[in-house]
């Protein structure tokens, strides 16, 4: 519903506009039992305002905020995290993450994640929603030290569905490459037009305007704790979990981004007791 | 062809008697078949056709157009690094172990017949749990095969193997079989020739659904295949 009261504004639609190149650097550290944010550095508009221990000390919580609100053809977003040894942070953003129309310049979004021995990121931002024509290349890059601990989600949402907007043009592109010990271990890419025929493929999206893939890597899954997983179940969408030598995916296709969060954070609330020892508590910034 | 001897050697890697399990392995087809998205012979080739345009010409053949040129110029981090890239791009449990065995078959194999010069069996030997087109991209160029003739072998073998693991669980008839063979067989030529052409950057493994139907294999109660 959020996405109803958010059109671009309209100097974003024009061709010829300065664009948005926004650089937010975070790094965080620890000190005894407290994981704390010891480097940030923006350029331009991606900022994390302050940090948070909603949990105690071992977490330290941060939300990523893009103040114009959405991202225009041509914007570019760099977020660059380090954690450093036994630090761990969770990351997430206000709201959804919405991308306009290109007006023929790509947006694209770079993430880049450097884990030390022994730290853990989770990077569980909100649903990023595609406007009609929106067309944007994604990039994630991921280097784990040998016993660091990473949890992300992705979810994807074609077309403003409070508005029964198609994706009809545009360009979705993802890569995302994870590393553990400098050997590649997750190699994800998706090169996907609008009137790909992977839209309506029996293997690709079958139709459904709503994918995402949670990703957690942390060594090898407990077999209860695949199952617990596994037994989740969503009316109306297809899901499917499956777990590699070092990474747990879990993979989500149907047609609501609230329904896609919740399934994730269902299986969030299995999984971190597991990669943590710690109960999943629900970041406060969701509610709003 | 110009080349006959090549053509044997391109028909014995492409004979579903090639001793690599090809055969034990549906890739999620056996999960659809389950769960009834395929039942005939139309939604049949439907799925192989659609797994044949969004994951074999996608990913599988251009990057074994890759592992293919980097034997060819004996480049061995070009064939590390596309090796790491297919295997890392492998996103079920089962389609990872599934190259990995095939990978490992094939190796087996060029070691028993002897066949290679040392030089190349010994590179082949030292990669670490190879991907199966790692290994078929090795052999292919030092045969001869050319590059276009290797990727088309390659996804008929991958075709045969689809139609008749759909024939063993749909189950489907001699004819019905052969009738997929006919139409998607038709398609190769050009799925080649887009496959050799795909920007890098355009390469992609993205087929959601296809992963989730090798999630949902993993749990099958009752099953013929591995994968």
């Amino acid at each position: 519903m959020d996405d109803l009261k958010h059109t671009p504004p309209p100097s974003l639609q024009v061709t010829g506009v300065k664009h948005w190149q926004a650089r937010l650097e975070l790094g965080f550290a620890r000190r005894d039992a407290r994981s704390y944010l010891a480097h940030r550095l923006h350029k331009g508009p991606l900022v994390v305002q302050k940090s948070l221990h909603p949990e105690g000390d071992d977490v330290c919580h941060a939300v990523v905020v893009h103040p114009p609100g959405g991202v225009a053809g041509g914007d570019a977003l760099q977020l660059h995290v380090t954690l450093q040894a036994g630090a761990r942070a969770l990351l997430t953003t206000p709201g959804a993450g919405k991308w306009y129309k290109a007006n023929g310049t790509r947006a694209t979004q770079t993430l880049q994640f450097q884990l030390e021995a022994g730290s853990g990121l989770e990077w569980l931002p909100q649903e990023t929603i595609l406007f009609d024509a929106a067309e944007v290349g994604f990039s994630a890059e991921i280097q784990l030290a040998a016993d660091a601990t990473y949890a992300a989600w992705d979810i994807v949402c074609l077309g403003r569905q409070a508005q029964q907007e198609i994706w009809q043009r545009g360009v979705y592109q993802w890569h995302q490459r994870i590393h553990r010990n400098d050997q590649l271990i997750w190699n994800e890419r998706a090169h996907m037009q609008a009137d790909d025929l992977l839209k309506t493929s029996l293997v690709g999206l079958g139709d459904a305007a709503v994918f995402g893939t949670f990703l957690v890597c942390a060594g090898a899954v407990p077999a209860e704790v695949l199952q617990a997983c596994r037994a989740i179940t969503v009316a109306g969408a297809k899901v499917g979990v499956t777990a590699l030598p070092d990474v747990l995916c879990i993979r989500y296709v149907g047609h609501a981004s609230q329904q896609a969060k919740q399934y994730f954070e269902q299986c969030w609330q299995q999984l971190r007791p597991w990669y943590y020892q710690k109960p999943a508590i629900r970041p406060r910034i969701w509610n709003t | 062809m110009a080349n006959a001897l090549a053509l044997s050697r391109l028909l014995q890697l492409a004979s579903p008697m090639l001793p690599v399990g090809a055969y034990t392995y549906s890739q999620g087809l056996e999960w659809a078949i389950e769960s009834g998205e395929v039942h005939d012979l139309d939604s049949a080739k439907q799925w192989i056709g659609d797994v044949l345009i969004g994951y074999q010409a996608r990913f599988e053949l251009p990057v074994l157009q890759r592992l293919y040129l980097a034997w060819q110029q004996k480049d061995m981090a070009a064939v590390l690094e596309w090796d790491a890239f297919y295997r890392a791009g492998r996103d079920t449990a089962e389609g990872w172990a599934e190259t990995r065995q095939m990978g490992y078959s094939l190796v087996r194999l060029l070691q028993d017949l002897n066949d290679l010069p040392t030089p190349l069996l010994t590179e082949i030997k030292q990669l670490s749990q190879p991907a199966f087109p790692t290994v078929y991209a090795a052999v292919a160029q030092h045969w001869q095969i050319p590059l276009a003739d290797a990727l088309q072998a390659y996804a008929w073998g991958w075709l045969e193997n689809q139609a008749s693991a759909a024939m063993k669980t749909v189950p489907l008839g001699q004819v019905a079989g052969q009738k997929i063979l006919l139409a998607l067989g038709e398609r190769l030529p050009d799925m080649v020739a887009q496959a050799m052409a795909l920007p890098e950057d355009h390469i992609s493994n993205f087929n959601p659904l296809l992963s989730i139907a090798g999630c949902c294999h993993e749990t099958q109660y009752s099953r013929l295949f591995r994968s």
